[in-house]
């Protein structure tokens, strides 16, 4: 297969949440390779992992983001394309180790001190990961020291926080504050269901986004570091 | 049946197969339009919900205040001394209460568990979609808890408001310590975290009002912000 195709097969494979040659899902690429049997091919072909990565797996879950946006495609086949993604990156974690591949930069995310909701702030880290970005993910109910000393352990990275209670998303305040008081030029993004721009603004965020797309978006826009 | 003199305080304790929860509706609450359904995620909804049942203990309870304990205002109600802030939406809708039912209704912690350990372990659909169903329980248990609402305040000749639960429209969530303090500790086996969250996380709350003059309102969507609400009743065309 020529390399384009390749890498468009790959993406394809991304877009429909093909994880290998034995998934039956989607019935119509049943029996056809898969992200990890492509993504190995690919590598093996010769193609530059960084090639692989960007003109195909983080295109693909782009375009899955674009999709759920529009609400083309719901939750579960996000998550499907993000387990496609992951058999992909399987292959790629060792350019990684070597330096051979660099992430686009490092998101720190958690659930704000308080709250315990988990399912959104993963769904949203996944989707950030298939945009070629390394995710430390916090957990729940994280106090604003915490996010702090991940700052100190990841230098140079980007906050992203979650709320689902407007009791609980008052926390990301304390949070910004605290970090920003250390760290002013940080860069810290806020979601979840009851956070709104306006929130954002008042609470001296630099972002806001109401999806894991627009996420990935201002990462991308506003955080690259080179 | 009852005095509705005196505070009138049940907890219930149904089987899961007094709900109903099945594919079809499972998939609406994923956002799948009727047939639109990828055959991979009605296959992995097929495997999780004969699993679910084991992992939930479904409680639920009302309180019904005695008469005379509860007033209405424009933006306010009281029970028992303790003044809500609703705000004029909802307030509206328990105007013509001549009492009210505090309700709480869960599920257990344990399909939240799975569901977070399907996540953990590489599953994140199987885990979605199980705690998309544990949502789906808790909101047919409070279902199941009005009906039998319903049958105690019969007799009085009383009909019941939609629920309302802190939360939402312009009812702070924080009021939910008001509401607990109206019931007996750990209600249901809900506690409530200072930050307002309920455990177990797949629990719900609020207030029913009762009385003969009280309505279910049909419209009552069309006064919320959730515009994709998959429950969204559409207002009727106007005439
Ligand atoms: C860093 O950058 C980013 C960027 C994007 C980010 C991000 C970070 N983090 C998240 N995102 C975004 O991307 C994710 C993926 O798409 C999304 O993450 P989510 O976590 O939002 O999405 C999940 C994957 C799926 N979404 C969900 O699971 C939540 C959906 C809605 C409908 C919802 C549900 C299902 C439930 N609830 Co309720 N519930 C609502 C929700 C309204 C809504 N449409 O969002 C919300 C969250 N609930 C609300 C309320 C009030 C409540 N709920 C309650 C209960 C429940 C159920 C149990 C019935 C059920 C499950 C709850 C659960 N958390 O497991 C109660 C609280 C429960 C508790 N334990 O304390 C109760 C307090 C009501 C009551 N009194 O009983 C509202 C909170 C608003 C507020 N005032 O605080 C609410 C917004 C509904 C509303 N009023 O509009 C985005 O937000």
């Amino acid at each position: 297969m020529a390399t384009d195709n390749l890498l468009e097969s790959l993406k394809r494979c991304i877009e429909r949440g093909k994880v290998n040659c034995k998934s039956p899902h989607p019935p119509d690429m049943k029996g056809q390779d898969g992200a990890d049997e492509l993504t190995r091919k690919a590598l093996d072909t010769g193609i530059p992992p960084q090639d692989v990565l960007s003109n195909a797996l983080v295109l693909g879950m782009q375009h899955v983001g674009e999709r759920f946006r529009n609400k083309e495609i719901f939750v579960p086949d996000v998550l499907m394309s993000a387990k496609a993604m992951s058999a992909a990156m399987e292959h790629l974690k060792p350019f990684f180790k070597s330096d051979a591949l660099k992430h686009r930069g490092t998101i720190v995310m958690g659930t704000v001190l308080g709250d315990l909701h988990d399912i959104g702030k993963k769904i949203v880290s996944m989707v950030i990961e298939g945009a070629g970005w390394e995710v430390v993910d916090l957990g729940t109910d994280v106090s604003p020291e915490k996010f702090l000393t991940a700052v100190d352990q990841h230098p140079g990275c980007v906050i992203g926080l979650s709320a689902l209670l407007t009791t609980t998303m008052i926390n990301m305040e304390t949070t910004i504050r605290h970090v920003k008081g250390k760290h002013p030029g940080i860069k810290i993004i806020v979601g979840g269901a009851p956070v709104t721009q306006e929130f954002a603004n008042k609470i001296g965020a630099d972002g806001y986004s109401p999806d894991p797309q627009g996420a990935v978006e201002f990462l991308n826009t506003r955080c690259l570091q080179n | 049946m009852g005095d509705p003199l005196a505070r009138e305080t049940e907890v219930f304790y149904p089987a899961f197969s007094e709900l109903t929860i099945n594919r079809l509706l499972l998939e609406k609450v994923l956002g799948y339009r009727a047939g639109g359904t990828p055959e991979v995620i009605s296959r992995l909804i097929d495997e999780i919900l004969p699993e679910v049942p084991s992992r939930t203990s479904v409680q639920c309870g009302f309180s019904i205040l005695p008469i005379g304990a509860v007033s209405v205002s424009r933006e306010t109600f009281t029970c028992d001394g303790v003044q809500f802030t609703t705000g004029p939406i909802i307030a509206k809708q328990l105007r013509a209460s001549t009492t009210l039912a505090l309700f709480v209704a869960t599920i257990g912690s344990q399909v939240e568990q799975w569901a977070r350990d399907l996540i953990d372990s590489g599953d994140a659909v199987k885990g979605y979609i199980a705690d998309a169903a544990a949502s789906e329980a808790v909101e047919q248990a409070a279902d199941w808890l009005e009906k039998k609402v319903t049958e105690r305040v019969r007799d009085r000749g009383w009909k019941l408001t939609n629920r309302y639960s802190p939360g939402y429209c312009d009812w702070s969530v924080a009021e939910q310590h008001k509401l607990f303090s109206l019931l007996p500790e750990r209600f249901c086996g809900v506690e409530l975290t200072p930050s307002s969250l309920m455990l177990p996380i797949k629990s719900v709350s609020g207030v029913i009002g009762l009385g003969p003059e009280v309505k279910r309102d049909p419209t009552v969507c069309s006064i919320c912000d959730m515009k994709d609400c998959f429950r969204r009743q559409e207002e009727p065309a106007a005439t």
